[in-house]
């Protein structure tokens, strides 16, 4: 298998990335079998836990695409051309490796899952979540298979979508997408104000409140860039501001997903302070929300790995033009400050206006 | 600077190279090629692809480092200096154009050529005013808001060279700067580089392997498989290597 010969002869950091997409896999892949498993012990007020452990996926999926995008095996190359292996096969390969990756991490979570319930026998944790994970109740085998097939069947079928070739055209501007994004994030706290809590309205809201941010992150990582740029630029602010603005496309989605999952931990936290626990997984919430978290800040460091690669080129212009390696860095370094600065207030406000809309 | 009096170039030469050595991971890149450069003068270093030109180049302008050899810039040794020494000697001295313009895509045509300035630590305004002025010059100023991506070939190669003029180095180092242009494109080029070059006084290094664009240089220096042609290149063991390469395909 050529995909798997590409994956074989890769440097460790990525062999690293593809570690931590088959893990994250088998985190969503668990958390599906036990939403499963508390469905066929308690029916009632399954479907918004479905919904919810659909959140995990999403973010599991989010992050292989972008270690997709950044996989070395899976650029068209020169040398992968001149052996006759194109960009639509590279494509191909690309998501035969992803599937590979998520395909290892259903089968460890089946295992896992399995083995706290005892169902394996023979080694240590034998049994120990046989209470949480209603080892009493028999497992629909089909439904399993199917739940644990979901990642790796999504997880390729999105890669295959994000690599595939296309003719390079000028996309949109970033900012195009800023008056779209906030009005999908003002649907999203209307209807978490309309639906209120343990409805599968407040899954929903959070989907459009994150979509509304992932459409307004480029806009803002521009809006960095331009911030950046202002009054007289030296070399320094020059670099970094034309970078943000440059990269705004490819950093801001994965930002602005990061500023949604931001905003649903603040507003968790600031749920119990008023006293409300909020646990719609179950004792497993704590878990999801740190996969989901794992997952949104892996995406975004992913991605700025994607847009390193990116500008290999122009640092070696600079390098070549006898621009300092501190230059460099500190424009790097400034163009991440620029970054926060604008997106945990952005955070803490749209945390401030869900946890108004949930205890209204 | 105090060095044995044999080691020492001579005083009116900008750039002087003495005996380089160089190898890409084992396969020879230059061997024992010694030039002199003089003040001013634009001097072609000519020879077909693959004869060394420009690992010559690079050794000269302090980015390749010669396993052996001296390189001496206005009495100074280029080959012992450090990183950071050669880095800011290739900033504040040196000027580069290659055969593609490397522009940096998402700076603004104006930015692009005040780089060396801004990077060298000039305020915003004079390097603006200078990169306009040198734009005006090279007839380009139109282009001066626009992104490289909206450029021709041709415009985008004379915003490199605008780039390497800017700070109005010592030296110009043109590697092969008309290789993707058209003849009248090619000469309209060159004309720009040599009347710049006479007159601020810059010294310029050409390499090229085209006959025509070697023409303008006022001294030519041909290299041929890594060393000066005209040196003795024996014919005989390259002859038999190839005759066992032909042999071992065949068998």
């Amino acid at each position: 298998m050529l995909a798997l010969r590409l994956v074989r002869g890769s440097r460790p950091l990525v062999q690293l990335r593809r570690l931590l997409v088959a893990a994250t896999s088998a985190g969503a892949g668990f958390l599906l079998l036990y939403v499963l498993a508390e469905a066929t012990a308690r029916p009632a007020g399954s479907f918004p836990r479905l919904l919810w452990a659909l959140v995990p996926l999403a973010a599991a999926v989010q992050f292989a695409v972008a270690v997709a995008r950044t996989d070395p095996a899976t650029r068209p190359r020169e040398g992968m051309d001149a052996a006759g292996l194109g960009p639509v096969r590279l494509t191909l390969a690309a998501a035969v490796s992803t599937t590979v990756a998520c395909t290892l991490g259903s089968a460890l979570a089946l295992a896992v899952f399995l083995h706290l319930r005892g169902d394996l026998a023979g080694l240590p944790f034998d049994a120990a979540g046989s209470g949480l994970l209603h080892a009493e109740q028999p497992l629909p085998v089909a439904a399993a298979l199917t739940l644990l097939a979901l990642v790796p069947a999504a997880a390729s079928a999105a890669t295959a979508l994000a690599l595939r070739p296309r003719p390079a055209t000028a996309g949109l501007a970033p900012q195009t997408g800023v008056p779209w994004g906030v009005a999908v994030c003002a649907c999203g706290l209307a209807l978490q104000a309309y639906a209120g809590q343990g409805s599968p309205g407040l899954p929903a809201g959070w989907v459009l409140i994150t979509l509304g941010l992932a459409l307004t992150g480029p806009g803002l990582a521009y809006a960095c860039g331009t911030l950046v740029l202002a009054v007289r630029p030296g070399a320094l602010r020059l670099l970094a501001g034309r970078a943000l603005q440059e990269e705004a496309p490819r950093l801001g989605r994965p930002l602005g997903v990061l500023c949604a999952v931001g905003a649903a931990a603040l507003t968790a936290l600031a749920l119990r302070e008023r006293g409300t626990v909020f646990a719609p997984l179950g004792p497993l919430t704590g878990p999801a929300a740190a996969l989901v978290a794992l997952c949104a800040a892996a995406t975004l460091l992913t991605s700025a790995v994607e847009v390193r690669q990116a500008r290999t080129a122009t640092r070696e212009t600079l390098t070549g033009l006898g621009a300092p390696g501190t230059v460099l860095r500190t424009a790097a370094t400034l163009r991440a400050s620029a970054l926060v600065v604008v997106c945990v207030p952005l955070s803490w406000g749209v945390a401030q206006l869900t946890s108004l809309a949930l205890t209204r | 600077m105090v060095a044995p009096a044999d080691d020492a170039p001579p005083d009116n030469d900008v750039l002087w190279a003495r005996s380089l050595h160089y190898s890409h991971s084992g396969s020879p890149g230059l061997i024992g090629v010694s030039v002199s450069v003089r003040q001013g003068e634009i001097l072609a270093l000519t020879g077909p692809r693959g004869s060394g030109k420009t690992t010559l180049l690079r050794c000269l302008a302090g980015s390749l480092r010669p396993e052996q050899g001296e390189v001496w810039f206005n009495s100074v040794p280029v080959h012992t200096m450090g990183a950071l020494a050669r880095e800011r000697l290739r900033r504040d001295r040196f000027g580069w154009i290659g055969p593609e313009p490397h522009l940096v895509p998402e700076l603004k045509v104006w930015e692009n050529a005040a780089l060396p300035l801004l990077i060298a630590g000039a305020s915003h305004r004079t390097a603006k005013h200078t990169a306009c002025e040198w734009l005006e010059r090279l007839d380009i100023a139109a282009f001066a808001r626009k992104r490289p991506g909206a450029l021709t070939r041709a415009e985008a190669q004379r915003v490199a060279l605008a780039r390497a003029l800017v700070n109005e180095p010592a030296v110009i180092f043109a590697d092969e700067p008309t290789a993707p242009l058209h003849r009248a494109e090619r000469a309209l080029l060159l004309r720009t580089l040599t009347t710049a070059a006479r007159s601020h006084e810059i010294t310029v290094l050409l390499a090229t392997h085209d006959e025509q664009s070697a023409a303008v240089a006022d001294r030519r220096f041909a290299l041929l498989d890594g060393r000066t042609a005209g040196a003795a290149v024996s014919a005989g063991p390259a002859e038999t290597t190839e005759d066992q390469a032909a042999c071992s395909l065949s068998a």
